[in-house]
């Protein structure tokens, strides 16, 4: 007994001197099989690729990848979905509006920079100065995003660690000057342009052209910021510069833009897009859908199996094709209104006369006849056509009695006593949910094929961040600014091309006409709301007036006249409504020009300055 | 089955005595009374200014906004102790972001909350007659560098009625205007005002340093 006690005794001890033997690292640390490691990552091109999608996943917008909800918060629409989000009709601009903090980003886009340097031993120096300016890229767009809503922000191009030492105010930076947030876009974006070797010819990756796209556009709001914000009586500022630019360093920053847009119209890989064989209007919508449009400079591309709502969510509701959905985003009256006729005159539509009598019109879509091809291509209107079948809206009938015109209205495709259209399958309904409640659909971005408004299968169109229909824009204002003759020529191009105006239709350009040709161009397109911040008119024209044609939506519904007898019969005539379901006039307050910081993290950093009015 | 009975009976009585941890009894306080200057209530727009609250003592720190009524006056539910009231921007009068004042809560507290308008209206009188609004009103200058920019007459058919919801707006000239000196206006009702029995009239004044007017108390006018 007791000899087989010392044996195990010995077999025990050879055991443990084993282990303690061994090199720990050769026995004891094995690769994980279940996770995957810094140093695979890193020296693995389609693995860093794979961690790429996941960021360009996450470019943040506000009204844009789709968002149908918060485009109708705006004056160019009004939501006519289900009833229980009726509260975007009704919204109140809190001071946290649109605010955006995400420095978790920010942090994982850091920390992959760091860790590039770190552990990569096998990419080429090729590789990796494409991984590293993408990943810089996607870093400036993200600051972009925070210096739009925020004004200056905590710069932090570094990996923030704890030295467990008590004391946190290592770790709390202080927020930059909103011009030097700027200055440090700009800046990343000439470190990083040449830097795109692998990534030349693609849509959906960064490259050269999508970074300027980027310095164009953020230079142009830096610009503006600083020419504006001190044109107000009393400029929206700090004393440290976290809000504000000062109004001399607008031309340095118009300049920049219009470099950048110069450059990227000059390359040959991009033009406005304009196929022959179809309409403006219909050339204006394919834009959008046919991924091989040279215009598009930097999309966010679907697929099978990575799809989008969007089509489900704003088809024509007799075009449905799900059991549900469709109607949610509306276009608004003073949208349809902004694009002007093609003769150049004034947009507003003719629906009565001098002594407010109504126009009789022969065909519904005579009313819009000859109007920018724009509007074709971003609205379905009363008598256009969707999916190569005409729609039907028609909201009742017009019945002579007394001297007047007497509307009645029935159910969505319901007809009249005289056995004709009563209000046609696609409204519009007043307070009703899934049927416009203004008069117009979207057809910008909407799918024509049916299948693609289809749960779960959904739609698969992309999503275009940048295109050059923006960047003539841009060049446009910016050379405005800069009072250069060229402004001219560039707004005059994307009027020819994408609207359908004669060669040189503008023969003198304001600020006024540059922003409304970006409130038709670029309408939907996540540009309107900071548009509006930057040239710093948001308080006006979203003044909170129940009498403001644009702070309120409205529509405008089409009735057949029933007049048995009259010359009149069988015509159309148009009213002016202000859909029950649209309850507050938009109101933008000085406070919502930079949104408040979470108080959760003004605690957790002390040095951080409030923005005004919060 | 008795057993049953006994094992609902805990059960309950589990359920009961956890409540009492996990409930906190609601604040029974109130502070209440008006947003004054020299004494009389600063009228403002409805669901406009807020005032906020703030309590030391606590690691996270967290505002309690103060929503005031149209005629200036506000009233909060709060617990007993000492807060600090911040008078914000984004109002017809100076924001005093660092001159706190220190409240102490205790049971149904009264507060009148002392601000300096950048302009005030006072001695406001309104006659009808025959569809015809004549408004007398005194503008007064309060902050020293204080810009003006905007006089207006609201004409609305309820008692909300303020530059965001009204049925009728006159601009008044404010070249025209001279600081403690009586202004006077008269303006024909629209149709619609016309045919009613009674309308609300208030007169703003707002400095370009904000959005907010500063508001006279509505005042109801008989036209029958």
């Amino acid at each position: 007994m007791k000899k087989i006690h010392i044996y195990y005794l010995s077999i025990l001890l050879v055991v443990a001197g084993a282990f303690a033997g061994c090199n720990e690292d050769d026995w004891l640390q094995r690769t994980p099989k279940d996770r995957i490691t810094d140093e695979q990552l890193w020296n693995d091109p389609n693995m860093i690729l794979g961690l790429l999608a996941n960021y360009y996943d996450r470019l943040p917008q506000l009204a844009g990848v789709f968002n149908t909800g918060t485009n109708t918060e705006f004056d160019d629409a009004m939501w006519s979905g289900h009833v229980d989000q009726n509260w975007r009709n009704d919204i109140n601009y809190g001071d946290d509006y649109a605010r955006y903090w995400d420095y978790t980003f920010i942090r994982d886009i850091n920390l992959s920079l760091e860790n590039m340097e770190k552990y990569s031993v096998k990419l080429t120096d090729v590789q990796k100065n494409q991984f590293n300016a993408e990943l810089r890229f996607i870093r400036a767009f993200v600051y972009f995003e925070l210096v739009k809503r925020m004004g200056g922000v905590p710069l932090i191009t570094t990996q923030l660690i704890y030295d467990g030492s008590g004391d946190p105010s290592s770790l709390q930076i202080p927020r930059a000057k909103e011009s030097e947030v700027y200055d440090f876009i700009y800046d990343e974006i000439q470190a990083i342009k040449d830097n795109f070797t692998i990534t030349e010819k693609s849509r959906t990756r960064a490259n050269k052209f999508v970074a300027l796209a980027l310095q164009s556009r953020a230079m142009l709001y830096a610009g503006s910021i600083a020419k504006y914000n001190n044109l107000m009586s009393a400029p929206i500022s700090t004393p440290g510069g976290e809000v504000g630019i000062p109004a001399n360093k607008a031309a340095e920053y118009y300049q920049k833009s219009l470099s950048a847009s110069k450059e990227i119209i000059a390359n040959p890989e991009y033009e406005l897009y304009n196929p022959g064989g179809s309409s403006k209007g219909e050339n204006f919508y394919k834009l959008f859908m046919d991924k091989n449009a040279k215009e598009v400079i930097f999309a966010k591309d679907f697929m099978t199996g990575k799809v989008h709502g969007f089509t489900y969510d704003n088809v024509v509701r007799s075009f449905r094709s799900d059991i549900e959905g469709s109607s949610m985003l509306t276009p608004s009256l003073s949208l349809v209104e902004s694009y002007e006729y093609l003769d150049g005159s004034d947009g507003r539509l003719k629906d009565k006369d001098s002594e407010g009598n109504y126009i009789v019109y022969d065909n519904m879509s005579d009313i819009f006849a000859n109007k920018d091809a724009r509007l074709y291509g971003t609205v379905v209107y009363p008598g256009s056509q969707f999916r190569n079948m005409p729609v039907n809206i028609q909201a009742g009938v017009a019945i002579w009695e007394d001297g007047g015109y007497k509307f009645r209205i029935g159910n969505l495709g319901t007809t009249y006593e005289d056995g004709k259209v009563l209000t046609g399958f696609d409204g519009p309904k007043d307070d009703d949910q899934y049927v416009s409640n203004t008069g117009f659909y979207l057809r910008k971005f909407v799918s024509e094929n049916p299948q693609d408004g289809v749960r779960p299968s959904l739609a698969s169109n992309w999503w275009t961040w940048f295109r050059l229909g923006e960047i003539y824009l841009n060049a446009g204002e910016a050379a405005f600014e800069l009072g250069d003759a060229s402004a001219l020529g560039y707004i005059n191009k994307v009027r020819e091309v994408h609207g359908g105006f004669p060669a040189n239709s503008l023969t003198t350009l304001t600020i006024e006409i540059i922003q409304n040709e970006r409130r038709v161009e670029l309408a939907f397109e996540d540009h309107r709301y900071f548009d509006l911040k930057r040239w710093r008119i948001a308080d006006k024209v979203w003044n909170g007036q129940d009498s403001d044609p644009n702070a309120v939506v409205h529509g405008l519904y089409p009735y057949r006249i029933s007049r048995p007898g009259h010359a009149d019969d069988g015509k159309y005539i148009f009213e002016r409504v202000r859909p029950t379901r649209f309850k507050r006039a938009r109101f933008f307050r000085m406070a919502n020009y930079y949104s408040s910081i979470s108080p959760t993290v003004l605690n957790n950093n002390p040095k951080l300055v409030k923005n005004p009015f919060h | 089955m008795k057993r049953y009975y006994l094992f609902i009976a805990l059960l309950i009585g589990i359920i009961f005595t956890g409540c009492e941890y996990d409930n906190f009894d609601e604040p029974k306080s109130t502070l209440s009374g008006s947003v004054v200057y020299e004494g009389n209530p600063v009228g403002i727009r409805n669901n406009g200014p807020q005032l906020e609250l703030w309590q030391d003592g606590y690691q996270l720190r967290y505002a309690i906004p103060v929503y005031i009524a149209q005629d200036g006056t506000y009233s909060v539910s709060l617990f007993d102790g000492e807060y600090k009231l911040v008078r914000k921007a984004g109002a017809p009068w100076e924001p005093q972001l660092s001159d706190t004042i220190t409240i102490n809560v205790k049971g149904n507290t009264v507060y009148d909350v002392p601000v300096k308008p950048y302009f005030t209206i006072s001695k406001e009188s309104f006659q009808h007659a025959s569809g015809k609004i004549t408004a007398n009103f005194t503008v007064n200058k309060i902050v020293e560098n204080a810009n003006l920019a905007q006089v207006r007459l609201f004409i609305g058919h309820s008692v909300l009625t303020d530059q965001n919801k009204k049925e009728q707006v006159v601009d008044v000239d404010i070249s025209g205007i001279i600081f403690g000196q009586q202004s006077s206006l008269s303006v024909n009702l629209s149709e619609s005002l016309k045919k009613l029995d009674e309308v609300f009239i208030r007169v703003g004044v707002r400095a370009n340093v904000t959005n907010e007017f500063y508001y006279t108390q509505v005042q109801k006018i008989s036209l029958k």
